[in-house]
């Protein structure tokens, strides 16, 4: 067991990223269930659907029916339009760097944290750690915000490295909450075996534990990413200089009620969207391609 | 065996500091009983969580017992705020909706994330397709699902119903006002599942397969093997699940005020929407006061759930 | 890890000089605040003028800040154009603004106007905003369906008023498009209408607030007396609705208007402009509503769209070229042509009508003053008056909408008075 663990563990990742040991060849195809998952996916293909007709008609369009006819002529101005409102390189830079910032920093720091707390769960103080932690769970946004405004400016991070460091830090408990179920679930047989061979705390956790983590890792990226791109309080509320500020608040102005041609909207919207199902697709594969089947446990 | 996969090498530091017999020593095994390194992955983490987020709590709290607007001078009003928010139907029917929506769209969610974590985890055809499909409505902003979603349950809905003379929908569920929540449930719930579903394939994808083969040979009915295998297997995402998405709704803002703006009526208004609609509107103190109560409420309600979750048998 | 972000920040921070609190080579930077959306290419362009004017200053529109955020941070704008209403007058109220009475240009602004801004606020007697532009809004009428119901001119009186719905009903054109399906709708339009054009709202409300706790049955005004006549006469009107308005949005009306469903949409001058994105040779019209059978009662709703306030606290040097930015803006020819240009009416004296056809029917109320502030803008957003008005209008349940007000108000006197 524990030799096709560790081969599993520091090998698979490093040398084939897609093994799909769920489906191999001759294994029978649930056909039932198939047809099952494809009825169920209707429900989140329909509104999909919808956006996207909805980008492609003129406001006259729009009205006629039930919202599900074929947008036709395609009104790809919609898009050209919507392009030149939110003409905005450096926001989406911005917004780049924050959420490039909060998604390393909240995998390193909350994967860090949890594994010191779970191995440690014996003493009290990494339970009490861990309490405390959580208690940010259930704190409303609201209470922090202005506190935080006050702060992030006395500090001088009233700009997008203040607005990472905040995403950083809310989704801490989250995050943790993640890797520490997680991590309880990795025989802790493999980390003592490293020790063994002489690594080091930390290189046993570079070593032979991030490896290992990589699905949840990818998981609380996923998380991490789109909690931090489409973040519209935070950046608003703790940047000082408007030359900084990040796309969805750039972007708001142009999708308020009282301006909102919607065809126009969600043109705009979908196209907000592009960078966030990228990232997105390239995450979910690490989480669903499910190199770790069979390696743990 | 376990060593040739694993680079060795010399020993930089024992695993577990030894015990030393300095006073500075002593105080160390008391208070930091284990090796620096697991302190330093968590320390630096506390201390600026702590800073960035503790200590703005604690000042936001204080101010729920002022007249605070945000800037500005204010002074103590003692606990004003909160008798006003207790005697406020407002605030009393925007706690009634959203516990109410929380837990059912908490189960309902859970549920359905289970049933089609479990599916897109089988042997189906096309699964890394099927996966991508359910995992789409989590990249959507909630605005932008409760737009599509009112223009789909006011108008696309109804007329599908006239035309196939199905009564119960032929009026936008979003326009009654006992069934909206309803409507708000359904929509909160479809941006939630995919969150889920991840959490849950997570878990599974921890399960080995051959605990699966050898339950089929054995002839175990699917129903069994889920109640027996997949359930206790996944029972800590199950916990995390419940949590997180419990937690989630009970903060309910955009999909409400995107979808029905908290109506008809105040019939689906949040808790999270009177906080924010004082919020920037020069009642600062007197919602946080509100938000420090509900604050309260979660903390009461995630430790009676951990409580039950203890009493069958789980942990954290 | 914080040492190296905040120095990361540091660099960030002057790489690009945070444009606000500098003056170096003689030039002054300052911000001028600005978030109207449909508006923010208009004050562009004229801040490009005042740049290219004058190169000891540099103007940097700010768009997309948040107000309550920057007095927190204690870095205002030097200058700010943006909406006045009850929120923002609470700057007004907690002495954060500059007092601009001494500007020549307080005096330029038309005293009914400027009494706008102390119906909500004042501070000591000072002069925290100079308005800029008064939006106005009444009934928007479909010329073409009016001539073809044969209603020969826009009503004057209640009774007209009625009459004109009754001729479209049996011209079978829906009289008035009611949207309830959001909470502000109803509240903007109808409400506003009906309570504004029969009570003196800015008095009511003075002697509400006046009332304080004990407000109830025995003090001079309260929901209670003063709402339930209007409040009746709005849902007298339900009949001449579209069917099922409560599944109605605002999207939803505007599509209907332009598509000539309906005769009369209560909504504002911004409605007319996505009315005519969607058609845009469509003829329309606004009245204000007659609420009651004496034509010379009649009045229209305004609210101060933009208006022009200076933060009290401010360097020598920001105020001086705040100043100079506002002494551009406030040029008559520039007010004007603003307000010309964007269906608003201009807060000056002796300032030229609208011309535009579609809110011109305002200009004779706007000019003699017969005016009021919506009835819902002086309700402070704890108490969610929209929600409760969707409620009455889908219960029609009068008594319980202006008892939830008065137990609101006095509620949140009790508390104000802590």
């Amino acid at each position: 067991m524990a030799t096709q663990v560790n081969t599993a563990a520091v090998g698979a990742p490093a040398i084939q990223p897609r093994r799909r040991r769920r489906m191999p060849d001759g294994v029978r195809v649930n056909w039932g269930l198939t047809v099952l998952m494809a009825i169920c996916s209707l429900i989140v293909l329909i509104p999909l659907y919808f956006a996207i007709a909805m980008a492609l008609k003129s406001p006259a369009q729009t009205g006629t029916g039930t919202g599900f006819n074929f947008p036709w002529p395609l009104q790809w101005g919609n898009f050209r339009a919507a392009w030149d409102l939110t003409d905005t390189p450096l926001a989406f830079s911005m917004s780049l760097l924050v959420t490039v910032i909060a998604v390393v920093g909240e995998i390193l720091v909350s994967a860090l944290a949890a594994w010191s707390i779970v191995r440690n769960w014996d003493h009290w103080q990494f339970r009490a750690t861990f309490v405390y932690l959580m208690l940010a769970l259930f704190i409303p946004f609201p209470v922090v915000a202005l506190p935080q405004v006050k702060l992030t400016a006395a500090l001088g991070l009233d700009n997008p490295f203040g607005v990472a460091i905040l995403h950083i830090m809310f989704q801490l408990a989250f995050n943790v909450l993640l890797f520490s179920a997680y991590i309880r679930s990795i025989p802790v047989e493999l980390e003592e075996s490293a020790r063994m061979d002489g690594c080091t705390t930390l290189q046993t956790f570079r070593r032979v534990v991030m490896p290992l983590l990589a699905p949840i890792s990818a998981t609380v990226g996923i998380f991490a990413f789109l909690q931090s791109w489409n973040d519209f309080m935070m950046p608003q509320l703790v940047t000082a200089n408007p030359k900084f500020q990040t796309l969805p608040v750039v972007q708001y102005l142009f999708q308020t009620q009282f301006t909102t041609n919607y065809n126009v909207a969600f043109a705009s919207y979908l196209m907000a969207l592009l960078p966030t199902l990228v990232a997105f697709l390239i995450g979910q594969r690490w989480v669903v391609s499910g190199i770790m089947r069979g390696s743990i446990k | 065996m376990a060593t040739t996969a694993l680079p060795s090498q010399p020993a930089a530091e024992p695993a577990v500091v030894p015990p030393t017999r300095t006073p500075l020593g002593l105080l160390k095994s008391i208070f930091f009983p284990v090796s620096p390194t697991y302190l330093l992955m968590v320390i630096p983490a506390v201390l600026l969580f702590t800073f960035f987020i503790m200590y703005p709590a604690v000042q936001g709290a204080i101010w729920s017992f002022t007249n605070f607007v945000g800037y500005g001078t204010s002074r103590f009003i003692g606990f004003a705020n909160y008798k006003a928010a207790f005697a406020d139907p407002t605030v009393r029917a925007s706690y009634g909706f959203t516990l109410l929506f929380a837990v059912v769209a908490c189960v309902f969610t859970n549920v359905v994330a289970m049933a089609l974590a479990i599916g897109l985890n089988a042997k189906i055809r096309w699964r890394a397709g099927f996966r991508t499909i359910f995992f789409l409505p989590m990249v959507l902003s909630g605005l932008v699902v409760s737009y599509i979603f009112t223009f789909i349950i006011s108008t696309s809905v109804p007329i599908i119903s006239s035309a196939v003379h199905f009564a119960p929908l032929e009026s936008s569920i979003l326009a009654n006002q006992h069934l909206a929540w309803l409507g708000v449930v359904f929509v909160a719930s479809w941006v939630a599942i995919p969150g889920a579903i991840i959490i849950f394939l997570a878990g599974l994808v921890s399960i080995p397969s051959e605990v699966y083969e050898a339950a089929s040979i054995d002839g175990a009915s699917p129903w069994r093997q889920f109640q027996k295998m997949t359930f206790p297997l996944l029972f800590p995402f199950f916990i995390i699940n419940t949590i997180l998405t419990f937690k989630g709704f009970l903060n309910v803002y955009d999909i409400s005020v995107g979808l029905t703006g908290g109506g008809p009526g105040t019939a689906t208004t949040s808790v999270a929407m009177t906080i924010f609609n004082g919020f920037f509107n020069g009642d600062y103190a007197y919602q946080m006061a509100n938000a420090v109560i509900f604050f309260l409420i979660t903390l009461l309600f995630a430790i009676f759930q951990l409580s039950v979750i203890r009493r069958r048998g789980g942990s954290l | 890890m914080m040492k190296t972000l905040g120095a990361g920040a540091a660099a960030l921070a002057a790489a690009s000089l945070p444009a606000g609190c500098s003056s170096s080579g003689g030039v002054t930077r300052i911000v001028f605040e600005e978030t109207k959306p449909e508006v923010v290419p208009y004050f562009n362009n004229l801040v490009a003028k005042f740049n290219a004017a004058h190169p000891d200053i540099v103007v940097t529109h700010d768009f997309t800040s948040n107000l309550i955020a920057e007095f927190v941070r204690g870095n205002t704008p030097a200058i700010d154009c943006d909406n006045y209403n009850l929120t923002t007058s609470i700057f007004v109220a907690r002495g954060v603004l500059a007092d601009l009475s001494g500007l020549p240009q307080a005096k330029l602004i038309e005293p009914n106007i400027q009494a706008l801004v102390t119906q909500y606020a004042s501070y000591h007697g000072e002069t925290s905003i100079l308005p800029y532009s008064v939006a106005a809004e009444g009934v928007i009428y479909n010329v073409e369906l009016f001539d073809k119901a044969g209603i020969s001119s826009v009503p004057t009186t209640w009774s007209e008023f009625l009459a004109a719905c009754e001729k479209f009903k049996s011209a079978n054109i829906t009289p008035i498009f009611q949207t309830f399906g959001d909470n502000w709708t109803t509240q903007q339009g109808l409400f506003d209408y009906t309570v504004g054009g029969m009570i003196d709202v800015a008095g009511f409300y003075r002697q509400l607030n006046a009332a304080g706790t004990s407000l109830g049955p025995s003090s001079p005004v309260s929901f209670e007396k003063d709402f339930t006549a209007p409040c009746q006469r709005m849902l007298s009107l339900a009949p001449y609705f579209n069917e099922n308005p409560i599944a109605k949005h605002y999207g939803d009306g505007n599509l209907a208007f332009a598509n000539g469903a309906a005769g009369m949409y209560m909504q504002g001058p911004w409605a007319v402009g996505e009315v005519l994105a969607i058609n845009p040779k469509l003829k329309m019209g606004t009245f204000p509503l007659p609420a009651t059978d004496d034509a010379s009662q009649t009045k229209c709703r305004v609210n101060l769209d933009l208006a022009i306030w200076l933060p009290r606290s401010q360097a020598p040097g920001q105020r001086a070229a705040a100043i100079k930015f506002l002494d551009y803006l406030m040029q008559p020819a520039v007010v004007n042509a603003y307000n010309q240009a964007n269906l608003a009416f201009s807060p000056l004296k002796g300032a030229p009508p609208q011309t535009s056809a579609l809110v011109s029917g305002l200009n004779p109320y706007v000019r003699s003053g017969r005016f009021y502030q919506g009835a819902g803008t002086y309700v402070p957003n704890t108490i969610p008056v929209g929600n409760y008005i969707q409620e009455m209008m889908l219960t029609g349940n009068v008594a319980g909408f202006t008892s939830a007000m008065d137990s609101a108000f006095r509620r949140l006197a009790i508390r104000t008075s802590a």
